[in-house]
């Protein structure tokens, strides 16, 4: 509460066109990090996804019929291998031999760190996004005082 | 009357003149700010792999996409290479930083320079005005 209140101080102290040069910042800053969050949970979904493939995957057996896909258009038929070893892409091009344990294991390990960076993420557009409010009602409040001034 | 005229239009053309460097050394520190983004994510991407990598039992296949062929590594040669990849990032990280300090300091002397030769400049024309 003493934090905020005297950020609100200094915020009164402002000029108007330093406020509204605040605001503007901050408001920026918040759509940047809106941004950003929705590249999380995009990463996010499309991991989800990964990890119910690979569920799937896990309990086809060896040999069963499927159908390989050589481009978007043209499938091939085919017998799955061995479906205990997937390859893992680990980033900068690199792709490592993995068991379907371990994969899983990937899977949710980085489902969880996406969560974890979403959270602090969320926590800071919280904090901007109260600045830039508050920025904006202090503000309005001196617009108003400024035409009350003006017009009396 | 005239030489103090032509002395006003030196200062407003040094004033442009200023103004053209102050524009071109903010391209600069945009242009660095890009970069530097651009390097931060590497790093973070190549830090990662590391981890992986260290996860990994010692006979485990690693693989490279070099194009578009897979070639099978040795753990030891891709953890090297990511390491180095590693170093060489934070270099020149380090060394877009130090720019980006440079440039800074002389967006702000250019600033003031600007600053003082436009209150110098409205003085002058106040003055002008006045006679």
């Amino acid at each position: 509460m003493a934090a905020s209140s005297s950020a609100r101080g200094e915020l009164e102290k402002m000029g108007i066109d330093q406020l509204k040069a605040l605001k503007e910042q901050a408001d920026l800053e918040v759509n940047l990090l809106q941004d950003s969050l929705n590249n999380i949970r995009t990463a996010n979904a499309r991991l989800e996804s990964a990890a119910g493939a690979l569920n799937d995957l896990s309990l086809r057996p060896q040999g069963k019929k499927m159908l390989v896909p050589l481009t978007a258009s043209l499938y091939v038929p085919g017998t799955l291998d061995e479906a205990d070893k997937v390859l893992v892409d680990i980033g900068t091009g690199y792709f490592i031999e993995k068991t379907m344990e371990d994969g899983k294991d990937y899977c949710q390990r980085k489902i969880n760190l996406l969560k974890s960076n979403y959270e602090q993420l969320f926590e800071v557009l919280a904090k901007k996004k109260s600045v830039a409010d508050e920025a904006g009602m202090v503000l309005q409040g001196k617009v108003r005082q400024l035409q009350a001034a003006t017009t009396s | 009357m005239s030489s103090s005229s032509m002395a006003l239009r030196d200062m407003q053309r040094d004033l442009e003149a200023k103004a053209n460097d102050l524009a071109k050394i903010q391209k600069e520190i945009a242009k660095n700010h890009q970069l530097r983004k651009k390097y931060t994510i590497q790093l973070g991407e190549n830090e990662l792999v590391l981890k992986e990598l260290d996860l990994l039992e010692d006979d485990a296949n690693v693989y490279k996409l070099i194009g578009p062929v897979l070639v099978k590594q040795d753990l030891a040669e891709a953890n090297a290479n990511v390491r180095k990849r590693i170093e060489y990032i934070s270099a020149e990280l380090k060394r877009i930083d130090a720019t980006l300090q440079d440039n800074e300091g002389q967006q702000n002397s250019k600033r003031e320079a600007m600053m003082k030769l436009q209150q110098r400049l409205q003085s002058i024309q106040a003055g002008k005005a006045k006679a």
